[in-house]
């Protein structure tokens, strides 16, 4: 190619080499800028220079707030502002298991999702997992290690720990079960430093009877794995595996499949419960049956012999038994559906577990609805090996004790007696994250990382694996804890996630993967691995259970219940106050404990409670008294009180301590295990006057038909519409027309989106988990026991709980006042229904209307927007709406002191939780559920980037997402294909939105203000209105 | 000038001329304060400065400090609202109601219960303000200003929005008819002045009145067409205040009967107070021969019609919520009458319904002490009106699940007082510096009593009764 | 006018006397330039051939100029400025505007009006009023006769009014 060599001139000077170019050639600018030549200042200079003066000075008077941030200044490639990161990881704190998703923001875990690989447990959160992003920021957390209490750092505690090992005649690990591979090989490189080193697992909440039972009949201490979703018939006698249970999301979710009705599926699974608690199971059941604790063996017992009558296997020697009418029942349908039920028990009781298994195998339920091959690894624990422990910690044999994460001072029965033996003890180390009741009394602290910021795998059942990856870099200088075990076991000096890897390099898999990172990455990735490769152990039934033998009828006195509470659990997390502020799905109460009692035991000891009123009882369980107020129940079985576990902390930090009474000292060990249940109660009302802090004080929802729309199966299946309150309006010609179709006004269409929400009240098991995802997503604020007592929950979203009134009280000739009474009174083993009610998005709303600033106004995609920064506070709005679901800030609940509980607004640690994408609301500012309104503009910002419209699941509410059971379903009502569309078969109009689903309705439909939600009729499966039964 | 049939006994007693009218009235004004005058100052004062504490309290801390909450969003604060703004009904009332009916029994008291309206008008608008989460923004944030924001505006179909303006023109107007009553009372204070000051003073409050044939005709033709203004302005007001309720949907407001029940309400509490404070007023200043016997019963008579109304009304509204068939507002009905708040409904309706029958009995009407009394009770009565309707309506309402209760704090008792502390403080101030009773017009009847008709004056009743 | 200063006043005790003594005391042929009275003495107008006031038809006016306005701004603002959906209801609900449009039209209406007298009766604060006789805002009527404006002779004046019932008949000469 030719060469050219062109020359382009810079101008004409170039061509003619001026000199003055020549010169300045080199020079980016031709010419230097005209130097000033100095003169004395002028007057205009002066007044220049003092305008600037006074600016500058009066800037500098008004004082700009500081503000903390940090800019990147080498911005990490994967983290960008106000880009969440999502990574998979599993919630493990205590012996409580959930596999996630955690949202990530500038590097900030602050929320927890549920994980779409995690099937085997509905894909959803838990309460306590929802609530435990808050317990990482968690102040009162230990800030590195200590030697007797008193920092330390990490090289002095290892060498001093593995110094006393080595002198230590014997080691032993004292845990809750460990169900990680991983952290038990950890262990095991310690136990071969220290061949002497004794593993002791126990549980709280321990599953004894059953792991017995399993290693009685089937030869291996292990829990067998339920498929709800399978059964027709479930029996549950004293097991509320719905609310307080080891795998309740599992169970909710596989329950609720069998429940779900509509589009041709006309029959659902039948539960009964015998119980004597109003648990969460009891609130679902279909027939509940009120009894004893003592009389479980006995009802178990019964049933088995009704079944084996028909099966012919051995018979066992029972007791009678109240009630055997419904028992019958059941035993008639668990033949009929023989293979396609389940039996479970509560009771701790060995052979009553025994006598289960029997009663399951001879219905053929293992293979089926049961699987012992596969079994669940959540409880391990043994009460007989952790009493034996406790003895030998009291005669000093125990040798040095490490504390793996578990707090026995407070949650076993002995705690008291562990407590005195611990400072006694040479070595005692603690790996608790906080200076708990037990990691308070050690002398090593070596506080481990929390699970948001731990590598860990674990196997929840048998060849279902999932992992934890660190979600933020470790706050404070903890260790995890499995890292120390790598330690003090000597030799080893890799990072526990060397560790990890290098376990998890040896498997087959890996084959399957270019190399192994890529086959750890995809671990990661999802989460979970289910792994084929495990082979399952066949295990048969193997006992003959004639040698049993149930005597002794029930017992005569007072009986105690004690349960997990559906808020705190066995109390691990005793310091978060989402978890507080969570109201008991059944009592509705929150920030305290109590004992529930029966209305009758109440009526006898002539005790009337007012308007969140109570009475502190004296409590006295074999031998120990505490003061604790009473709540009166309905459903409570007569003759029984029950008491919640997990509050009492006293070590749990400043939200949580001494709130409540703890129920651990009352749990009684006898025949090797815990039993939660025990008689020899007796309650002694004083009448010192208490204050419970209840977030709903009515029982019923009164008959009104307009607020729940129930029926029973037979009637749904004969009527798709039963239970429906169908209200129609005449016209002034006489037509008559539902209520949406008849206004003054034009109204408005929405053609883009239209956001809508289903909730199906079948499905809704009550739990909880949605009013906590909310309370995390939306910064809502936690107010205290205070504010909740004057009626000012902060909750967006809140479960309305409703007992059914006894019908048969009312006569012919019961008075038109007696008669409104009654239907406000709950029976004595009442029906339960459950409502979640958030804002309904109505599109006639009464608050828009009354707003005389226009703070509030409806969004052209049908959602009821808050401006906050337009509201003045004249809190008209939520006078009007008709579901009250609007929430007003009476104080500053951020930044104020007034208001410590709210860790998450009112320490710079645990602000870092707060949801940025959401504003936190001033003081005297309305607020309310926005749908999720930054989730909804995320999803159509992403989806706009894609060039595409958001289809549907691209934008889930958190409440929806966090719903075990699929009960809330959100959704663009103008999309055909969506899961909502379909579900209540959407029919738009010009102007309005009709559902055509027969079950679907409006809360106060005859109000006309068109909300966006639709509730599902309850349908139970019944063979007769409760009344006729009652009759009958 | 007007006629009096000869069988009416005299508006004025005790053969008061002219000239002994501006003497009676205005030697309150130039005599130095009285002790008891000083000793009531006192005590309003001292209200106003414990009502003080709560209210800065209330503005410190937030609403949180009253005893709302969720469910019940409105409390005392807007009973007491609406409390005020009834009694401030009655002023503006009597002058322009009775003008337009030419009930000349008004001209001795339409001065005081003006100021009674304008007082209670302040009282009733601090609620407003007060009981808004953010007030240092609502306060101009409620008007349709342009803002920096750009387009931002009110929500004109908001209840609350009619009520920023209807009070404010209420308030307004009635000043402006109360002072053009003041202007020749002020002149002949100025012209009786002795010293420079109030000479002065008095000058620039009378605009330079010198009561010219011409300037008369004309505030004549003034003072009738703001009358006929301020009539339907009155009903306006407690209309458009019920319209807070009734435009809603909450059951036990949603009711069309309240414009007429709460206007009705409002004259009845409205003469209460009247009565309460001139029964004070004529005992102190000696009125007696202005504001006589005559006077009270007739105020008496008027609350016994409209006390009957409101008893009709309250009945009528459970008949409705009976026959709607509605069950949530069929509930909201029996739980006032039944519910955990009956003891207020039951107050209300001995105090409002039975207690002014008792002036059917001429005997109580005539009688100083129990009008007294009895118009005490109204006022108690018309506030628990208010806290049936706000409270126990709210407190229950559709969905049980968020059904609650109300306990008022310290706070919400020391705002109240807060009012009346402002309100007594204004009225003695008006009491002491502010003619009490309205000379000009009093003068124009003093003659009148018992005189006979003349063509021309029939002229002029027709001449002036085509104009309203 | 020019050279108002020495008046002639006529002091009376009682309207009636004073409605008779007007219609004597123009019959004879004197100008009044105006009567001044404690209280409204019903009719005096007639008598002294005054026009009735007007007031009204501008209260009138400033009522319209107020629903207009009203009406304009209502709908102005959320009807087409910034257009909201409240409450499903219309951009622009008229139902809804009635409230404020009536307020506003009783507000203008009075305080045009009212506006409108302070200014032609020249009330004012800072006004400097001539007092023709301190007993007039008591109790005494006087009628004012201007004698720049009277061909008649100050005693035929005096002369008149005296005999029409006057109590008193003084001079009064401002500067």
């Amino acid at each position: 190619m030719k060469k050219t060599n062109k020359v382009y001139w810079k101008g004409l000077e170039q061509l003619t080499n001026d000199v003055e170019f020549v010169k300045n050639a080199d020079k980016e600018f031709g010419t230097m800028l005209p130097e000033e030549e100095s003169e004395p200042p002028s007057r205009r200079d002066f007044l220049k220079m003092m305008g600037f003066g006074i600016a500058a000075a009066s800037l500098a008077a008004c004082e700009a707030p500081v503000r903390k941030a940090i800019p990147y200044v080498k911005k990490p490639t994967t983290v960008d502002p106000s880009i969440p990161n999502y990574y998979a990881t599993t919630y493990h704190v205590g012996n409580e298991y959930n596999a996630l998703v955690i949202k990530t923001r500038e590097g900030r875990p602050i929320k927890a999702e549920g994980n779409s690989f995690a099937t085997f447990q509905g894909c959803s959160t838990t309460t306590q997992s929802e609530a435990s992003i808050l317990s990482l920021y968690d102040e009162e957390r230990l800030r590195g290690p200590q030697i007797d209490q008193k920092k330390a750092d990490w090289s002095d505690v290892d060498k001093q720990v593995s110094d006393a090992l080595a002198s230590a005649s014997k080691v032993t690990l004292v845990s809750y079960s460990v169900f990680s591979p991983a952290t038990a090989s950890a262990i095991a490189e310690l136990g071969n430093k220290y061949p002497s080193l004794e593993h002791v697992m126990y549980d709280p909440i321990s599953a004894q009877g059953e792991l017995e039972a399993n290693k009685e009949t089937f030869g291996k201490r292990a829990l067998a794995s339920y498929d709800f979703s399978k059964a027709k018939t479930m029996v549950s006698i004293g097991s509320d595996f719905i609310g307080a249970h080891h795998s309740h999301a599992t169970n909710n979710n596989q329950f609720v499949q069998t429940r779900k009705l509509g589009n041709g599926k006309k029959d659902m699974s039948r539960l009964y419960v015998f119980e004597s608690n109003m648990t969460l199971t009891g609130a679902n059941a279909d027939y509940r049956v009120r009894i004893k604790p003592s009389e479980e063996a006995a009802y178990v017992a019964n049933l088995y012999n009704m079944v084996a009558g028909k099966l012919g296997g051995g018979r066992v020697n029972a007791p009678k038994v109240a009630d055997t009418k419904h028992l019958q029942k059941a035993a008639k349908e668990l033949l009929t559906n023989k293979g396609a039920s389940i039996v479970v028990a509560g009771s701790n009781d060995r052979n009553v577990q025994i006598l289960t298994n029997a009663l399951n195998n001879l219905l053929g339920n293992y293979g089926t609805t049961i699987d012992i091959n596969k079994h669940v690894n959540l409880r391990k624990g043994d009460d007989a090996q952790m009493n034996q422990f406790v003895d030998n910690l009291k005669n000093k044999s125990a040798g040095a004790v490490i504390f793996y994460n578990c707090n026995p001072v407070y949650d076993h029965p002995r705690g008291e007696e562990i407590a005195t033996a611990i400072s006694g003890l040479k070595v005692s180390i603690s790996t608790a994250d906080r200076p708990d009741e037990t990691a308070s009394l050690v002398k090593y602290n070596a506080p481990d990382h929390h699970y948001l910021e731990s590598w860990n795998d674990f196997e929840p059942v048998a060849g279902v694996f999932s992992f934890s990856q660190p979600t933020i870099s470790n706050l404070f200088d903890t260790r995890q804890a499995q890292e120390s075990f790598l330690r003090w076991s000597g030799n080893l000096t890799m990072s526990f996630y060397d560790y990890l890897q290098s376990l998890w390099g040896s498997h087959p898999k890996v084959a399957n993967f270019p190399n192994f990172q890529s086959f750890f990455d995809n671990l990661l990735y999802e989460g979970v691995f289910m792994d084929e490769t495990v082979e399952a152990d066949a295990l048969a039934f193997n006992y003959d259970v004639s040698s049993l033998s149930f005597t002794g009828a029930a017992a005569k006195g007072l009986e105690i219940t004690i349960v997990e509470s559906a808020a705190l659990g066995a109390g691990f997390q005793g310091n978060n106050p989402w978890l507080h502020e969570m109201s008991d799905p059944i009592t509705k109460a929150c920030w305290d404990n109590y004992i529930t009692v029966s209305a009758e035991w109440a009526d006898a000891n002539g005790i009337k409670l007012g308007y969140m009123k109570s009475r502190i009882a004296n409590l006295t369980v074999n031998g120990n008294t505490v003061e604790i107020p009473i709540v009166v129940q309905p459903g409570q079985a007569e003759g029984t009180i029950g008491l919640a576990l997990g509050y009492g902390r006293t070590k749990a930090g400043k939200v949580g301590n001494n709130i409540g009474v703890s129920g651990y000292p009352f749990v009684k060990y006898a025949k090797g295990a815990n039993h939660f249940s025990t008689d020899g109660v007796s309650v002694e009302v004083t009448e010192k006057e208490y204050r419970i802090a209840q977030t709903q004080t009515a029982e019923t929802y009164a008959g009104r038909s307009f607020v729940i729309q129930e029926s029973i199966l037979k009637e749904y299946q004969k009527d798709e519409y039963a239970g429906r309150h169908q209200l129609k309006i005449t016209d002034a010609s006489g037509n008559k027309l539902s209520p949406n179709a008849v206004t003054l006004w034009q109204g408005h269409s929405y053609n883009n989106h239209h956001w809508g929400m289903a909730i199906d009240l079948n499905s809704c098991t009550g739990c909880g988990a949605c009013t906590v995802a909310c309370q995390v997503e939306n910064n809502i604020p936690v107010v205290g026991k205070k504010e909740i007592l004057n009626g000012r929950s902060m909750n967006w979203l809140r479960i309305d709980r409703y007992y059914s009134y006894d019908e048969t009280r009312i006569t012919e000739d019961t008075g038109f006042l007696d008669v409104g009474k009654i239907k406000e009174e709950a029976a004595a083993n009442p029906e339960v229904v459950f409502q979640p009610m958030m804002c309904q998005q109505c599109n006639n709303a009464p608050c828009e209307t009354v707003c005389p600033v226009a703070a509030t106004t409806h969004s052209s995609e049908g959602l009821n927007q808050m401006t906050y920064n337009r509201c003045i506070g004249t809190r008209y709005c939520a006078n009007n709406c008709p579901y009250k679901v609007r929430r007003f800030n009476w104080f500053k609940f951020h930044d104020n002191k007034q208001f410590a509980m709210n860790t998450s607004m009112n320490n710079d640690l645990g602000k870092m939780v707060l949801n940025p994408d959401v504003t936190v609301r001033a003081r005297g500012v309305m607020e309310k559920c926005s749908f999720c309104v930054q989730r909804i503009q995320s999803g159509k910002l992403r989806a706009k980037k894609e060039n595409r419209r958001p289809v549907d699941g691209d934008i889930i509410s958190a409440c929806a997402s966090a719903c075990p059971t699929d009960a809330m379903v959100f959704g663009d009502m103008n999309d055909p294909n969506s899961k909502i569309s379909k579900l209540l078969k959407i029919k738009k109009e010009e102007k309005r939105v009709e559902a055509e689903e027969p079950r679907a309705f409006h809360a106060l439909e005859e109000l006309r203000v068109m909300p966006n939600v639709w509730y599902m009729t309850k349908i139970r499966n019944k063979d007769e209105e409760s009344k006729k039964e009652a009759h009958a | 000038m007007v006629v009096e049939s000869a069988v009416r006994e005299p508006l004025i007693t005790g053969g008061k001329s002219v000239h002994d009218v501006t003497e009676d009235i205005s030697r309150r004004v130039e005599q130095k304060p009285a002790p008891t005058w000083l000793l009531a100052m006192a005590v309003s004062l001292g209200l106003l400065a414990v009502g003080s504490y709560s209210v800065g309290t209330l503005l410190w801390e937030g609403i949180g400090v009253w005893g709302n909450n969720n469910t019940i969003g409105w409390a005392w604060d807007i009973t007491n609202f609406v409390w005020w703004v009834g009694i401030g009904h009655a002023g503006t009332l009597i002058s322009a109601v009775l003008l337009l009916f030419r009930q000349r029994w008004r001209m001795s008291i339409n001065r005081a219960s003006e100021a009674m309206t304008i007082f209670a008008v302040i009282c009733a608008a601090m609620f407003p303000v007060l009981h808004m989460g953010r007030p240092w923004l609502g306060a101009f944030w409620a008007l349709p200003l342009p803002n920096t924001y750009g387009s931002l505006w009110v929500n004109f179909n908001s209840p609350l929005l009619w009520d920023v303006f209807a009070i404010s023109t209420y308030f307004s107007v009635s000043l402006v008819f109360w002072y053009i009553g003041l202007i020749p009372d002020f002149a002949t204070i100025r012209d009786r002045a002795t010293n420079k000051i109030s000479a002065a003073i008095y000058g620039a409050l009378s605009f330079g009145w010198v009561g010219a044939a011409r300037d008369w005709s004309r505030y004549e033709t003034v003072s009738l067409v703001l009358a006929g203004l301020a009539t339907p302005l009155v009903l306006s007001v407690h209309t458009i205040v019920s319209f807070d309720f009734a435009t809603s949907v909450i059951p036990g407001w949603h009711t069309t009967i309240f414009p007429p029940y709460f206007v009705a309400g409002a004259i009845f509490s409205g003469f209460a107070m009247v009565l309460t404070l001139l029964i004070v007023t004529r005992k102190v200043y000696k009125l007696e021969d202005y504001i006589t016997l005559q006077h009270l019963e007739m105020m008496n008579i008027v609350i016994i019609v409209t006390g009957s109304i409101v008893g009709i009304a309250y009945i009528t509204e459970f008949f409705i919520a009976s026959y709607s068939g509605v069950e949530a507002e069929q509930y909201a009905f029996i739980n006032r009458a039944f519910g955990p708040y009956n003891w207020a409904y039951w107050s209300m309706m001995t105090c409002n319904v039975i207690s002014p029958q008792l002036f059917w009995f001429k005997k109580i009407r005539t009688s100083i002490a129990s009008t007294f009394i009895i118009s005490i009770i109204v006022n108690i009565g018309m506030w628990f009106e208010r806290f049936v309707i706000i409270v126990t309506s709210l407190h229950r309402d559709f969905l049980p699940g968020s059904w609650s209760m109300f306990e008022p704090t310290i706070h919400d008792m020391g705002t109240y007082l807060f009012t009346f502390g402002l309100f007594f403080t204004l009225f003695f101030l008006f009491a002491k510096f502010f003619p009490v009773i309205n000379m000009a017009e009093v003068k124009s009847i003093v003659k009148a009593t018992g005189e006979k008709v003349t063509a021309k004056e029939v002229q002029v009743e027709t001449a002036e009764k085509v104009e309203n | 006018m020019e050279s108002n200063k020495n008046f002639v006043l006529g002091v009376y005790e009682d309207e009636d006397v004073l409605l008779k003594a007007i219609k004597e005391v123009r019959g004879a042929g004197v100008k009044i330039d105006e009567v001044y009275s404690p209280f409204p003495v019903h009719g005096i107008e007639d008598v002294l051939g005054y026009k009735r006031s007007r007031l009204s038809i501008v209260a009138f006016m400033f009522g319209v100029l107020g629903t207009s306005l009203a009406l304009t701004m209502q709908i102005g603002m959320l009807g087409i400025d910034w257009p909201m959906i409240i409450g499903g209801k219309d951009f622009i609900a008229i139902p809804d505007f009635v409230p404020v449009t009536f307020e506003l039209t009783v507000l203008l209406a009075s305080f045009g009006m009212v506006g409108t007298f302070m200014v032609i009766s020249n009330l004012k604060p800072w006004a400097k009023p001539r007092i023709y006789d301190i007993r007039i805002t008591d109790d005494k009527h006087v009628m004012a006769v201007d004698l720049a404006k009277n061909d008649l002779s100050e005693d035929q004046i005096k002369g008149i009014i005296d005999g029409s019932g006057a109590s008193e008949v003084n001079n009064k000469e401002f500067e």
